[in-house]
């Protein structure tokens, strides 16, 4: 039997390089191409790399030539990056991923596309379950634009795993992650010399650590599932507690001044804080990962609690 | 001068001592500060670690210290404020899952808050009851943080299946606002019990529903009246008039001390009907109505048994 041919988007990114060199190293696996705006910093991979921009058309003839059975779409935008507008990074993530759809339907040999994308679209509310499943994604309106790409992103993805049943489309969910080398918001936010919180509000927060969300990625490309999956390190923490355990100090803020202050705090050096990261903190959010387990098969060695402890250290 | 004073006295000074020894050997400030911790008494040690963040709380939030903090408030209006008196604790299972359906009253929680502490002081096998609340006290400041860590979850079915299946010991409110929101004159009868949904969490889990009388709860706030005004521009799903609130301003929420009795009742069992039975909507409804029953014939027992209503 013919190894596997993978093609991963964003391949630049920490957890894309990341990604593909535990795929070079899989015996199972024979082709491993990458798709990024930018080279990765890491030399090896520069043979099969393409620089491409996802939101151009011409995609759309490059990676049929790759003759790939399996795409992992790594190219979706979290936090804006310097200099980035929020339009941009819509473009990036809509356009981006509706390119890249029409790419798989002009190529016959794809078998499986796997899309890391977020959690983000259970949003953050008072009232929700304490555990989202899978299925209770569209229980509250989609509130934030990052959200609401997310949104998109999910319908479009729906919408092509209902015209090609033969092909298995895997929706991960992931909680914001962690860990000792990945720069995201939420490390961003707990290496300032002060962390934000609203006042009277201490959430539960869950993460994933970085370990887990590259391992649940590549277990994804071995054993997919049909439709949506949670991603995330079990268990939650509450918000302050995650800002002592790191040794920072909380600084209470009232609800209507929370916005203002923050941003005039970013002149002493806060990080911007994103629509969605702000209700984050005030209402917190957590997911059920049972199907990652069961279904997956993967088991995250970290818990939330675990990780932030590890992060700490 | 008394002896807990002189015992803090004593503290401070041997921390001090400790603290100047760890500094003479050299140690920098902050491990001499945690090296002088352990002379001080377990209650200020337990306060420096929560300020480093070392102390647990589970999945759900709840967080077994501040549970413990807070007891000895609970203890006093349960004692000697509200002077509860409990039976039939011999019917809450000591151990697996089961459902506590109660009658609600009294704006606050104070109803699932004394019938914990009753579980926990009654108990021979104690367990901290887990208990939905109306989700709207989860958009507030402070109390949202104070009800998870005692181990409140928002009142959703999909919070109450993963407690049950968990093996955790729940409590709901089946009449829900309506329950809470009801004038004086009405108090000790039952509201309609919503579509019996917590009959269908327990058939699907096969958890028993212990019915719970709770005798006591209607007299803390006895409501006079409503400003729909007000709820509306609090979005609180009513806001309360009563003799104290909110005239009184924050003093308004201190409740009236009445005579509680809370009486746990014989368990229904549910294993037998099988995980299906959740969809026949006869029997859900038969059996949300035998539990409605049970709870209104004790609290009518209990009133008469309790006499008067605050001595």
């Amino acid at each position: 039997m013919p190894g596997r041919r993978v093609l991963i988007t964003g391949a630049g990114s920490y957890i894309g390089s990341a990604l593909a060199r535990r795929l070079r190293q899989d015996p199972h696996v024979d082709h491993v191409a990458g798709l990024d705006m930018r080279p990765p910093a890491d030399p090896l991979e520069r043979e099969t790399f393409i620089e491409a921009d996802l939101r151009d058309p011409v995609i759309s003839t490059l990676i049929p030539q790759e003759e790939v059975d399996t795409v992992v779409h790594n190219q979706i935008v979290r936090r804006p990056g310097p200099g980035m507008s929020t339009r941009t990074m819509h473009d990036i993530n809509v356009i981006g991923t509706l390119q890249l759809l029409a790419a798989c339907e002009r190529s016959s040999s794809i078998r499986t596309i796997v899309i890391r994308g977020s959690a983000g679209i259970y949003g953050s509310e008072p009232q929700a379950p304490q555990f989202f499943r899978e299925e209770l994604a569209r229980l509250y309106p989609l509130r934030t634009r990052f959200q609401r790409d997310v949104g998109e992103i999910e319908n479009l993805f729906d919408t092509y795993a209902r015209r090609h049943p033969h092909v298995v489309c895997t929706m991960l969910r992931y909680q914001p992650a962690i860990g000792p080398v990945l720069d995201t918001q939420v490390t961003r936010y707990l290496a300032a010399p002060v962390a934000p919180t609203y006042l009277g509000f201490d959430p539960r927060i869950q993460v994933v650590h970085e370990e887990d969300g590259l391992g649940a990625l590549v277990a994804a490309v071995h054993r997919p599932v049909q439709g949506a999956v949670n991603v995330a390190s079990p268990g939650t923490i509450g918000l302050s507690r995650m800002i002592r355990l790191v040794g920072r100090a909380p600084l209470p803020l009232a609800g209507p001044v929370f916005a203002t202050a923050t941003r005039a705090l970013r002149r002493i050096g806060l990080p911007e804080l994103s629509d969605d990261f702000m209700r984050l903190l005030r209402y917190g959010r957590a997911v059920d990962t049972t199907r990652l387990v069961h279904e997956i098969g993967y088991a995250p060695s970290y818990t939330t609690p675990s990780a932030v402890e590890e992060f700490a250290a | 001068m008394s002896g807990p004073e002189r015992d803090a006295m004593l503290a401070a000074a041997a921390f001090m001592r400790v603290l100047r020894e760890g500094l003479d050997t050299g140690l920098e400030l902050p491990e001499a500060l945690v090296r002088s911790t352990r002379v001080l008494p377990g209650s200020a040690r337990r306060v420096l670690r929560r300020l480093d963040g070392r102390y647990t709380e589970d999945e759900w939030g709840f967080d077994e210290d501040f549970a413990r903090a807070v007891e000895p408030l609970f203890d006093f209006l349960y004692d000697h404020w509200w002077r509860v008196h409990v039976s039939g604790m011999h019917n809450v299972p000591g151990h697996g899952r089961a459902l506590l359906a109660g009658n609600h009253a009294g704006i606050l929680p104070w109803d699932a808050t004394m019938m914990s502490i009753a579980v926990l002081r009654e108990h021979p096998l104690p367990r901290y009851p887990r208990f939905l609340v109306l989700d709207w006290a989860f958009e507030l400041p402070w109390v949202s943080t104070a009800i998870r860590k005692v181990g409140g979850v928002v009142a959703s079915p999909y919070n109450a299946l993963r407690l049950l299946e968990d093996d955790e010991l729940v409590a709901v409110f089946p009449e829900g606002v309506k329950g809470t929101g009801k004038p004086f004159s009405e108090r000790y009868r039952l509201q309609r019990f919503g579509r019996g949904g917590f009959v269908e969490l327990a058939l699907r889990t096969g958890a028993p529903i212990v019915p719970v009388a709770v005798v006591g709860s209607e007299e803390i706030y006895p409501m006079l009246g409503q400003s729909s005004l007000a709820a509306r521009v609090l979005r609180a799903p009513y806001f309360p008039l009563t003799p104290t609130f909110p005239w009184l301003g924050p003093l308004g929420a201190v409740p009236l001390p009445s005579k509680w009795r809370i009486e746990f009742c014989e368990p229904i069992p549910t294993a037998g009907y099988g995980a299906e039975a959740a969809e026949d909507r006869r029997l859900v409804l038969e059996l949300s109505e035998q539990v409605r029953a049970t709870i209104q014939q004790k609290i009518y027992e209990n009133l008469v048994e309790r006499r008067s209503a605050f001595v």
